[in-house]
Formats: C-alpha cells, structure tokens, sequence
C-alpha cells in the first residue's frame, strides 16, 4: 500500500516530539537521581565509557606535549645555565689564580720581613730583576742600587738563607756574586759542632766546604751557617745542608754543600747592609 | 560514508571539548563545538538524521560535562530539528547561511538550556546574556572558519554531501 506523499514530512516530526519527551524524562530522571545522591545514571555511564578513550588519548598526548615542552624548556635552561656557569667558573679560576699568587707573595714577604727583622743591622727589600746563573760568573741584579743605600759587600739572603753578597752597584742597580759562583768564598761553621770552614762556590749548582780537618765530625744532613768570621758575611745566615762528607786525599775532608736557597727562583731578596771593616783595620799588621 | 563523517565530526568536537577542559577549563562557556557539528550536518535538511546526530552529540556532551544528563541532547535535538525542517524546504547553501544557521542555532541552544534550567532545577543562569553573545560570537567564527576549511580540503559542498531527500 503506497503511502500519501504528505504523511511522509510529518513522521520526522513525531518523532521529533517523541524522542523530546523521551530526553525530557531522561533528564528528569537524572535530576532526581542526583538529588538522591547517584552522581551518574547507568546510561550516562555507558556513554562515557564509550567514548573515554578520547578525554584520556588527549590527556595522555597534552600531559606528555606539556611534559616534552617543560623538558624543552628545562634543557634550553640548563644549557643557558651551563653557559654561565662556565664563564664564571673561568672567571674565577683566573681570580683564584691571582689570589694565589697574592697569597704566595705575601706569605713570602711576610717570611722575609720576619727573617730580615733577625738582624739588627739594616736591611732593605729589593727585587730580583735579572738573574745569571748560566754563565761562569753566577750572579743576580736587583733593582736598588747606591741611591738606596745598597754598597759593595752588602749581603743579601731570603727567608731561606744566603744568597750572595753585593759586587758592583749603580745609582738604583746592584750585582750580586751567588754562592755558588767559583770566586765566592764565605766563612761558616757546622751549626751542631760549630767546626769552621770556607764555603766556595763550584761553579755549579753546588758548593763546598773547604778546610774541614779529616777527623772533623761532619755528617750528611749537618747544618752550614755563616760563621761571621770573614768581615762580609754576619754570623748565623743558613747556607746549606751537607750531602757528602768523605776523607779526602790529603789532611781535609771533601765536604759537599745543598745551598738553602734555589737560586734558580730567587724574586724578592733582603739587602743587609753589614757594617764594613775599614780597610786600615784589615791591612794592619803589627 | 555520511554517519562515519559524522562520527569522525563528534570525536573531534569531543577531543576539542577534552582539550580546553584541560588547559583552558573555562573556554567552553564560550563557544560550542557540538553545535558546529550538528549544525553542519543538518544542513543536509535531513530531519531524521538531524534528530538522531542532535541526539547522539548532545549525550556525549552531557557524559563529559557536568549538566543534568539530556540537557544538551535536548537543546542541540531541537537546534538539529529546526536547522533540519529549514533546509528541506528552503535550499540555503554557501558560507553566509551556515553562519546565519549556526549564530540562530547557538541562540536556539542556549535559549532552551535556559529554559530547561529554570524549570527543572529552578535556578537561573548567571550572566546569560553576556554569556549568550560570547559564545555566538566565537562559536560563529570557528564554525565559518572550519566551514570553509572544509569545503576547500574536501572540495566539495559539504550540505550536498549529506542531503537526503526530505521524504524517507
């Protein structure tokens, strides 16, 4: 049976009406399972688990774009942070190195200005300014002269012991002959037996100690100090530690001296100025 | 084909719905993706189809929101409807009249959820006019905006797509 052509618009219609009934009922009943304590019906339960990989996929993919973001940040971060951190730690290692060489000098002048307050003649701080220990002649420049007070047999040491005495000055120069230089010769004494001997430069790194009688008790490791018996050289300044103590060919020891001091790396230095022996006094002979 | 387009047409508004919930919680209060949905796909003037796309778009709205379950699938069957009845006697197509059909249809929407709120629950709706023009605003751009994406990716008149003839 055909059905008229102006009944078939109308059945969208009833229907219409008919499923707005139905949701008006549904949402009532919702409402008053709500009022009465359900949270969800069972029907809306079903639709939502249906459809609740959705809500949790966009989640998943936001929680881990966030995370990845974050992370993006956190690297972009770390390394601006790295960046810094470098330049400051560079920064610091060069200030680091400054503060260490200013505490190296001021520990070394604090030594030397304790050393230098031991004598109660006086003294003068100089610097090293060129140093020649290649050559035969092994001796130093510093940087006073004349003008400072410096004169020719002055004596200059550091915290460590003696270094040499003054040669030659100039208005703000002076020379200095090391210990070590062949020429140099300084009266000393073995601080534990207080035997006297001459120590003479080898022209090395080294020096020795000369007229040691062969029965003389000198050991290895013996402190040499100036004996202040040679007109130049005031009594107590350590020269050197003895290495090699053996009876000699004739009626003297062969005595090997350590020099305190590494004349190698002398840089600040004290000027004694002695009290120099008038030259009427040294030639006078009765 | 039409129904799996409307399918992939409700995972997307539900994705879209999921997504502001998450980073913007309140951005739905202004604009409504399910409404684009239903809108673009009564369009077809398939009265039918309308009620049961407005049905089904408007429950999984209600799932994930925290209305009185029906409330949307109510307000959105009658937007579908009247969209719908429209568009099987008056043969409106172009960008214009699916902007006049979505701004009318939001109006419609929000109209109803009104009522409906003040009936059953008895409490009225804080700001709902503000609230009415905000959301047909927004709802109106991006609704056009997706629209004209699509006919430019799909090329082709979606209402065509999805027309029936009224008679089923």
């Amino acid at each position: 049976m055909a059905v008229p052509t102006d009944v078939i618009p109308r059945r969208p219609t009833l229907l219409f009406i008919v499923v707005l009934s139905l949701l008006f009922v549904l949402m009532s009943f919702s409402h008053q399972t709500r009022y009465l304590g359900e949270t969800r019906t069972m029907f809306e339960r079903t639709v939502m688990t249906i459809f609740s990989p959705v809500p949790k996929l966009v989640n998943w993919v936001g929680g881990s774009a966030q995370d990845m973001h974050h992370g993006y940040l956190d690297m972009r971060a770390a390394v601006r942070e790295n960046v810094d951190l470098r330049r400051k730690v560079a920064s610091l290692t060069t200030e680091n190195l400054k503060l260490r060489q200013s505490e190296g000098d001021l520990k070394r002048l604090r030594s030397l200005l304790a050393y230098s307050e031991q004598f109660d003649m006086q003294t003068s701080m100089a610097q090293t300014i060129m140093l020649d220990t290649a050559g035969r002649f092994k001796s130093i420049i510093i940087d006073r002269g004349a003008a400072d007070g410096v004169q020719v047999n002055d004596v200059v040491a550091n915290a460590n012991g003696l270094i040499g005495r003054v040669v030659l000055t100039t208005n703000d120069l002076a020379k200095v002959q090391l210990l070590t230089d062949n020429n140099s010769s300084v009266g000393t004494l073995i601080e534990r037996t207080r035997r006297q001997g001459v120590v003479r430069g080898n022209g090395g790194t080294g020096v020795h100690l000369f007229d040691i009688p062969a029965l003389s008790d000198v050991q290895v490791g013996d402190r040499v100090l100036t004996a202040g018996i040679d007109g130049v050289y005031p009594r107590g300044i350590p020269v050197g530690i003895v290495t090699r103590s053996e009876p000699g060919q004739s009626l003297f020891k062969t005595v090997a001296v350590k020099p305190l001091v590494d004349l190698g790396t002398i840089e600040e230095v004290i000027v004694i100025h002695t009290r120099k022996i008038p030259e009427s006094v040294v030639r006078y002979t009765p | 084909m039409r129904w799996l387009r409307f399918a992939i047409g409700l995972l997307v508004a539900l994705t879209l719905h999921s997504l502001l919930d998450s980073f913007y919680p309140n951005a739905l209060a202004f604009f409504n993706p399910y409404v684009i949905l239903v809108v673009y796909y009564s369009m077809g003037g398939n009265i039918l189809g309308a009620i049961v796309a407005g049905v089904l778009a408007g429950f999984v709205q209600d799932a994930f929101s925290n209305a009185m379950f029906g409330l949307h699938a109510f307000s959105l069957t009658v937007c579908a409807y009247v969209v719908a009845y429209i568009n099987s006697r008056l043969s409106l197509r172009g960008t214009l009249a699916f902007g006049a059909c979505l701004g009318g249809a939001v109006i419609v929407n929000e109209l109803v959820i009104y009522v409906l709120v003040n009936i059953l629950v008895k409490q009225r709706i804080e700001m709902f006019e503000q609230a009415l023009l905000v959301k047909t605003i927004f709802t109106l751009l991006f609704g056009m905006l997706v629209y004209q994406l699509l006919r430019m990716f799909l090329r082709e008149e979606p209402i065509e797509a999805t027309r029936r003839p009224t008679a089923w």
